[in-house]
């Protein structure tokens, strides 16, 4: 996990003229026509799109019933319920994983096995077991989630500084004690980094949990689009997931910035 | 002869290694008593931090008893440790350090700020109890360190190697501090390299033979211990003469 450090500082800046320059190529590709703009619409078109799928009066509700924003908080919704237990779960099976050696054999295998599935080939057994509500999709996002977490949170716990502990027993903690004031502490800022990664996965698996019956959210409006080849407003649903997983992603960092302010200086 | 602080009868440690087992220390009879400031030199892998290990309960000896006031020890009880690394928790400030360590030791939360000011004034850190454990010089980390394991109000206080990062000035302004820290009811026990801080540490020095270390000198140190001013000690003509004696100990252990 140690790779995945979070940079010093990321000027905003600098990303918001990322986002500029990029999108002045698109438009740029646009303009010289290399594709007809059923295959490749613009940046402009996208905003059009934008607009038309916000508008909540424009007589089919937005895009196909749901406005862009109702949809977004609708697949905001799972990705948040499916991150959140994903990471409880991730969280408690790690640290029994790590302070455990046995359970750690036992479960590792397992944990990496279900990394290393798509999401969309466990969704149908999620449908099976669980039917075509709400709660697969749920699911779906929690095993999606939880693999990173514990795999994080397990490493960080074996990874704690040994004398971290020592002086913490010298000082009279118990099992208890150390567990909370020092082994959580000091794993924190590795457990947040599988928070990050987990949902990342939780969200980019988002549009796989509403194949199923999951019209409504944004994920939903993408597969719908695609069925009438309405381009722009494929683009616009990645684009929205994009912007808001990197949004996301950012209060995530900062979070782990709060909670950690010692990192790589102890 | 009122029951001793520590004592050690008949003590050998030896470290499972791969191959063979690593005999480090002993054996070794020793009696350290409240009031007491034991300074232990040695060459280097002659088993102190061992001896420290042993003392506060992170290891137990082969063969041999260890008793901290007449039981087993066992970390955390009766014994506070400082190690040559102060080891803070960089997660908290400098108060919770301290904080965190009197709730161990069961003080009452309430209690608990008014400790914390007093332990920080010690060691003269009153002002600096809000800092991170990183916006503090080594000195002042160690500083933390050593009122940290000062919360319990512990009846032995083991310190290994503390000073052995720091300059030489910050390190004898710390030697005098610490030096008070012995007690009717406390006793030291100091491990370093340097001849010059055992002889103004210790009211008595034990020079340990290379490995295994065993007690190849057992030396009071009968100098006084207050109202004479430092440089004065450490220009006197006793120091001096301490000090020879306990380096020609430790240039015959080391041929
Ligand atoms: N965990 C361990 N496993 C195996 N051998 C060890 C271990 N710890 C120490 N030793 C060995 O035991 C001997 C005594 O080590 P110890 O650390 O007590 O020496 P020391 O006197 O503190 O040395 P120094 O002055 O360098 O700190 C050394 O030979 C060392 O290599
Ligand atoms: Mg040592």
């Amino acid at each position: 996990m140690a790779q995945n450090e979070p940079r010093r500082t990321r000027p905003v800046l600098l990303r918001v003229a990322a986002v500029a320059v990029l999108s002045a190529i698109w438009q740029a590709l646009v303009l010289a026509e290399f594709w007809p703009p059923v295959v490749l619409p613009g940046p402009a078109q996208v905003w059009d799109q934008l607009l038309a799928a916000s508008d909540s009066g424009n007589g089919q509700g937005g895009y196909a019933g749901s406005t862009v924003a109702e949809r977004l908080g609708v697949s905001l919704r799972r990705v948040g319920l499916g991150s959140a237990y994903g990471v409880l779960v991730g969280v408690v099976l790690g640290l029994v994983m790590g302070l455990a050696p046995l359970v750690r054999a036992v479960a590792e295998p397992f944990v990496t096995f279900l990394r290393a599935l798509p999401p969309l080939a466990y969704l149908s057994l999620l449908v099976i077991w669980f039917g075509i509500d709400e709660e697969p999709k749920v699911y779906l996002l929690v095993v999606a989630a939880f693999p990173p977490v514990a795999v994080a949170t397990a490493a960080a716990v074996t990874g704690v500084n040994r004398q971290y502990v020592e002086a913490a027993r010298a000082l009279g903690a118990g099992r208890a004690g150390v567990l909370a004031s020092v082994v959580l502490p000091a794993s924190a800022p590795e457990i947040l980094t599988g928070v990050r990664l987990a949902v990342g996965v939780a969200y980019s698996s988002v549009v796989a949990a509403e194949t199923v019956n999951g019209a409504d959210g944004i994920g939903g409006m993408v597969l719908n689009a695609q069925r009438y080849n309405q381009t722009s407003v494929v683009l616009l649903g990645l684009v929205v997931i994009g912007l808001t997983g990197l949004l996301i992603d950012t209060a995530i960092l900062a979070l782990q910035r709060a909670v950690s302010p010692w990192r790589g200086r102890a | 002869m009122a029951e001793p602080l520590v004592e050690l009868a008949g003590v050998e440690h030896r470290y499972r290694a791969r191959k063979a087992d690593v005999p480090a220390l002993g054996p070794l009879d020793l009696r350290v008593g409240a009031g007491e400031f034991l300074v232990v030199v040695g060459p280097s892998g002659s088993g102190k931090s061992t001896l420290l290990r042993l003392v506060s309960g992170f290891e137990r000896p082969t063969t041999g008893v260890v008793r901290v006031l007449g039981d087993a020890p066992v970390p955390g009880r009766d014994v506070g440790a400082v190690f040559q690394q102060p080891r803070l928790f960089p997660w908290q400030a400098v108060a919770g350090n301290i904080g965190t360590a009197l709730r161990w030791a069961g003080v009452p939360r309430r209690d608990r700020p008014e400790r914390i000011a007093a332990l920080l004034d010690q060691v003269g850190l009153a002002a600096l109890g809000k800092r991170r454990t990183w916006e503090i010089s080594g000195g002042q980390q160690q500083r933390v360190a050593i009122a940290r394991a000062l919360a319990a109000r512990p009846r032995l206080l083991l310190m290994d190697e503390p000073f052995a990062a720091l300059d030489a000035l910050t390190r004898e302004r710390l030697q005098e501090d610490v030096r008070s820290l012995t007690g009717e009811e406390r006793g030291v026990v100091f491990v370093t390299h340097s001849v010059d801080e055992a002889v103004f540490l210790a009211t008595r020095v034990v020079v340990l033979s290379d490995r295994p270390g065993r007690v190849a000198l057992d030396l009071p140190i009968p100098l006084p211990r207050s109202g004479v001013p430092a440089d004065e000690l450490r220009g006197s003509a006793d120091f001096a003469a301490l000090r020879g004696e306990v380096a020609a100990a430790l240039r015959a252990v080391a041929a």
